[in-house]
């Protein structure tokens, strides 16, 4: 069985080394975007196993992008989780909406980060 | 507003002969009450004169009886004056058939009585009639000598040359009075014929004079009245259509009226009144317009501090997501096991980190409330979850302190309907806050149902709150003192958040405390919440 990929859609270069280094110790392969467009055609280029995705990007925000990859039949099926930062203010509501899977309230704990993405995806 | 413009039948009334007189007494310039004295003394004149004249008419029929009764009683006369005649001729035959001079006596007193009423038709009689009287009294007074010769034959026992005398002398005397007296009798009915001619005319014309003046008087007295209204009537309408078109907004409009009465002057004052409500009308336009643009800016201005806030707690998160990251990752020996003297300082790094992003949160909420944009997402719910959530979240911190945490929760609750969320972090602020300040002893958290109502309630045996400071603890930033928030953490927005959630599910927040024993916070919240009750 080969290695999971997981792909991470975030502009910001810490918050991408903390899973980068997270996932680092485990099998899952990490692809990176810097923004809602870049994401997409990743995603669409090559679909990954498990797609995390930020709500607010540049270029097409995380809500967008979601919606974008639920509505392509060559994603449709991929488990997305969103990252929301505004957890208070009905983004997982939103987030549901354009067809997420799971939601992640920012800040995140990674221990919890990894948990949720080995119960949708199992490691290889 | 123009005078003859207020209605269809106004207009028409004006164009006629009438209208001119309307506007001929709504221009005299008096008061409204003169102008009714006025037309009323004129109206009550107008019947004094009919009513004098109709007096004057039946006297002048009562007079005119009067005159018939005086003809009347001629005609008789002039009757008797033949009846006594018959009878002097009839007792002269008489006295020569019992052949007695003493039965003429009888003639003598027929002659004075017929003397008696010739003097009384000759009263008042007119010339032609009187030369007639006198030609009768002559006749009579030649015939009573002729009688007294005829006595003295009868005396003598001279009968025959009696009875000659009596058909030669008396009888044509007798027959030429006779005539002269039908005359007089016949003059006397055509005069009294005549009379009631003439009175049955005159009472014709009376009656005619009569009923005009009446028609005339009440014709009078109708236009008058008329006039007199309609001079009043008019300037009400148009004041009336006035009014109506100012009740609807309309102050651009004029009542003009001729009226130089009551009426004018208030044409004068509704004028000067429409035209303050215009200048009002206008300036409270002007202010709204200038008041609309403001709260338009306002808006925008509360929906740019929204936007900055929300964009402003995500920046913030951004940064504080890699530094709690970060740090809980080396606390998980992800890069290696951690030397025991950093795992304080770390720790420390992760407890603030974690204060700061309470603080972001609690910042944003109160935000969100006060600017109305927060909104409850309503759901159903059970109680028993929200305390069983909030149980499961702090019995670690409980554990830690040595404080006992207990549920009491009613059983078999109904399902109920609210914002579980919302609700859940209200309860878990109140039992952080009983923990936070219970070093020992326990904290109950408990629900049940009353009237309707959830009541959650929250109690420690913590240091309790003075009773002077029951009042402030729900207001933001508000600890008993400011070295409380520094000595036991917290944002000091908690409960004003919670008591904001509680209002706006349509409940209500109350606290009760004993210094050094322990407060119980208590929150109602209706069973199921209904959507108006949010706002």
């Amino acid at each position: 069985m080969s290695d999971k990929t997981v792909l991470y859609v975030e502009d910001n270069e810490f918050n991408r080394k903390i899973v980068r280094q997270l996932l680092a110790k485990t099998t899952y392969r990490l692809r990176e975007a810097m923004d809602g467009e870049e994401g997409v055609a990743s995603a669409l280029a090559t679909p990954p196993d498990l797609i995390l995705m930020d709500i607010q990007l540049p270029k097409m925000s995380g809500l967008e992008a979601t919606r974008h990859l639920r509505n392509d039949p060559r994603t449709a099926g991929v488990p997305i989780i969103v990252v929301t930062s505004f957890a208070l203010s009905g983004d997982e509501q939103k987030a549901t909406v354009a067809g997420a899977t799971a939601y992640l309230a920012k800040p995140y704990s990674p221990r919890a980060l990894l948990a949720k993405i080995r119960e949708l995806v199992p490691e290889g | 507003m123009r005078f003859d413009r207020a209605d269809p039948l106004a207009a028409v009334l004006l164009r006629s002969p009438l209208g001119a007189l309307v506007r001929g007494v709504a221009r005299i310039r008096t008061s409204v009450q003169h102008k009714l004295l006025v037309a009323f003394l004129l109206v009550t004149l107008l019947f004094i004169v009919m009513g004098a004249f109709s007096v004057q008419t039946i006297r002048r029929m009562s007079q005119h009886t009067d005159w018939l009764d005086e003809a009347h009683r001629r005609v008789d006369l002039s009757h008797q004056l033949q009846h006594s005649l018959a009878m002097q001729m009839h007792l002269t035959g008489m006295a020569l058939l019992v052949r007695n001079e003493m039965a003429l006596s009888s003639v003598l007193r027929e002659n004075n009585r017929f003397n008696d009423t010739l003097a009384r038709i000759e009263q008042q009689a007119p010339d032609a009639e009187r030369q007639i009287i006198q030609k009768i009294r002559t006749a009579q007074e030649e015939a009573m000598t002729v009688v007294a010769d005829i006595a003295n034959l009868v005396r003598d026992g001279k009968i025959d040359a009696a009875t000659e005398l009596q058909l030669t002398r008396e009888d044509p005397l007798y027959r030429s009075i006779d005539d002269l007296v039908r005359v007089v009798a016949q003059h006397e009915d055509e005069r009294m014929a005549s009379l009631r001619a003439s009175i049955q005319s005159a009472n014709r014309r009376s009656i005619v004079v009569m009923g005009a003046f009446a028609v005339v008087s009440v014709v009078l007295a109708l236009v008058g009245g008329f006039v007199i209204s309609w001079a009043f009537i008019l300037p009400v309408r148009a004041a009336d259509a006035f009014l109506s078109d100012v009740a609807a907004g309309k102050f651009a409009g004029v009542v003009e009226v001729p009226n130089r009465d009551e009426f004018g002057a208030l044409a004068t004052r509704l004028n000067e009144t429409a035209r303050e409500l215009a200048r009002l009308d206008a300036e409270q336009r002007l202010t709204a317009d200038t008041l609309r643009a403001l709260n338009l800016k306002l808006e925008q201005a509360s929906q740019a501090k929204s936007a900055f806030l929300a964009n402003m707690s995500h920046e913030l998160r951004t940064p504080l997501n890699a530094i709690l990251g970060f740090t809980e990752m080396i606390l998980d020996d992800l890069y290696g096991d951690v030397p025991a003297e950093l795992k304080e300082p770390l720790a420390d790094i992760q407890t603030n980190g974690k204060h700061l992003l309470r603080l972001i949160n609690d910042v944003l909420d109160l935000s969100k409330i006060e600017a109305g944009r927060m909104e409850l997402s309503l759901g159903d719910y059970a109680a028993e979850d929200i305390v069983g959530t909030v149980r499961a979240s702090l019995r670690s911190i409980a554990d830690d302190k040595g404080v006992e945490l207990v549920t009491e929760v009613e059983p078999n609750l109904p399902d109920a309907y609210g914002d579980a969320k919302r609700l859940t972090q209200c309860l878990l602020n109140l039992v952080g806050n009983a923990l936070k300040f219970t070093h020992h002893g326990r904290v109950t958290v408990g629900v049940e149902l009353q009237g309707g109502q959830l009541r959650y309630r929250v109690s420690d045996t913590g240091i309790g709150i003075p009773a002077d400071k029951l009042d402030e603890v729900f207001a933001e930033f508000r600890q008993v003192d400011a070295t409380t928030t520094r000595n036991f953490g917290g944002t000091g927005l908690g409960l004003s958040i919670t008591k904001k959630f509680v209002e706006m599910h349509g409940g209500r927040i109350w606290v009760e405390s004993e210094l050094g024993k322990g407060s119980i916070f208590y929150f109602t919240i209706p069973l199921r919440v209904e959507l108006a009750a949010t706002a």
